[in-house]
């Protein structure tokens, strides 16, 4: 059987499955569907920025209860992280794969939004964790100098913060790194690869 | 475009279309329960990409762009199984139906080895399969791609050798 044959083999073949449709199911599934994803986003959206706006209402309600002015640049750090994200959000949705596109388009999008995510991730020190970090630390040192007596108390609070949010930045930064290795870098391998099939390139590797 | 046009158009192409719809799910999927979640994944997106939809590409283009782009992220894994959610499809896998003559090989047996044939493949090279078998030009094959027909051409020519190959020893076996 050569391929012109096997061709119209396929062309004429019988269903082979039997696929019985419940139209009204169907679209009462793609009306839900279509509901509950955009809950769903307003959700995480709400999620990752809900809890800066929390901590900027809390620290800046009590740094004017207190007259505080440290607590403004906690307020700051947290103002900063939940704009970042707000404003990152805002630019990936403006350029998130639409399936109707010709399927490299899609993919290069894809790949587009994982390296993204990629590099996301591989910054975090510096757009979230450090900021949060210098915000917490002015926000327990400059208020606790104040009642130091000696060196030996400046040096046991300074050492107690500096090792917390150590601790606490080491760990978050694992977990990040943990995340791109796991599946972001697997998934992107495999984006590059089937855009390499696409564009006939024999490299299946391509940089973040 | 109105939500009753929306409703219109998609149970018209779910009529019209629903062979290529099925070609393209049983070519990426292997077992029915994974075939009806990729086929309802397809459904919802079809229904989310109507209202974008023109009639400046042929229904068919878009249909394939739509049906590949849900394949591909489905077997990434990006979409969730849909678990809980209402059934609105069943498949039943029919019992074999005549062969013209004794010795021929059954048809639907052909046609089920052959998809098994091109779930083997890489996804793009799965695609062209099944997009040539049924016949689709190359203009029609590089607008769903977004490649060059040139390029297509090239990538047939193996995909021809390699199916062909497998299949002299799929044929063989049975």
């Amino acid at each position: 059987m050569n391929f012109e044959e096997l061709q119209k083999t396929w062309q004429a073949q019988p269903a082979g499955v039997r696929v019985t449709i419940a139209t009204e199911a169907l679209l009462r599934e793609v009306r839900r569907n279509q509901r509950n994803f955009a809950v769903l986003i307003f959700l995480r959206d709400l999620r990752e920025t809900g809890l800066c706006l929390v901590a900027v209402l809390f620290f800046g309600w009590q740094g004017w209860q207190h007259r505080e002015w440290s607590t403004g640049l906690l307020v700051l750090a947290c103002a900063w992280v939940g704009g970042y994200m707000l404003v990152d959000r805002w630019q990936q949705g403006r350029c998130r794969p639409v399936v109707n596109d010709p399927l490299k388009h899609c993919v290069t999008h894809s790949l587009q939004q994982v390296n993204h995510q990629i590099k996301l991730l591989k910054n975090v020190l510096w757009w979230y964790l450090l900021p949060f970090d210098a915000g917490l630390a002015a926000y327990i040192l400059i208020p606790s100098a104040r009642s130091w007596h000696n060196g030996l108390d400046a040096c046991f609070v300074t050492g107690f913060v500096v090792g917390f949010c150590g601790l606490m930045t080491g760990a978050l930064y694992w977990v990040n790194q943990y995340a791109v290795r796991k599946e972001l870098e697997p998934r992107r391998r495999e984006l590059a690869a089937l855009l390499a099939g696409l564009e006939g390139n024999a490299s299946p590797e391509a940089k973040p | 475009m109105t939500a009753h046009e929306q409703e219109t158009i998609f149970r018209r192409w779910l009529e019209e279309h629903l062979g290529l719809m099925l070609k393209v799910v049983r070519g990426c999927a292997a077992s029915p329960p994974d075939q009806e979640d990729l086929f309802q994944e397809v459904c919802l997106a079809l229904w989310s990409s109507l209202p974008a939809f023109r009639g400046e590409a042929r229904e068919t283009t878009w249909i394939y762009r739509v049906a590949f782009n849900t394949a591909l992220a489905w077997q990434r894994g990006e979409r969730r199984r849909r678990v809980g959610h209402e059934t609105f499809l069943k498949f039943e896998v029919s019992p074999q139906v005549h062969p013209s003559h004794a010795d021929a090989l059954p048809e639907q047996e052909i046609v089920a080895q052959l998809y098994a044939a091109i779930r083997q493949l890489p996804p793009v090279d799965a695609s062209l399969a099944l997009m040539h078998l049924d016949g689709l030009s190359y203009q029609e094959m590089a607008e769903v791609l977004g490649i060059s027909e040139n390029y297509i051409g090239v990538k047939l020519n193996r995909l021809r050798k390699q199916l062909a190959e497998q299949w002299q020893g799929v044929a063989h076996e049975l």
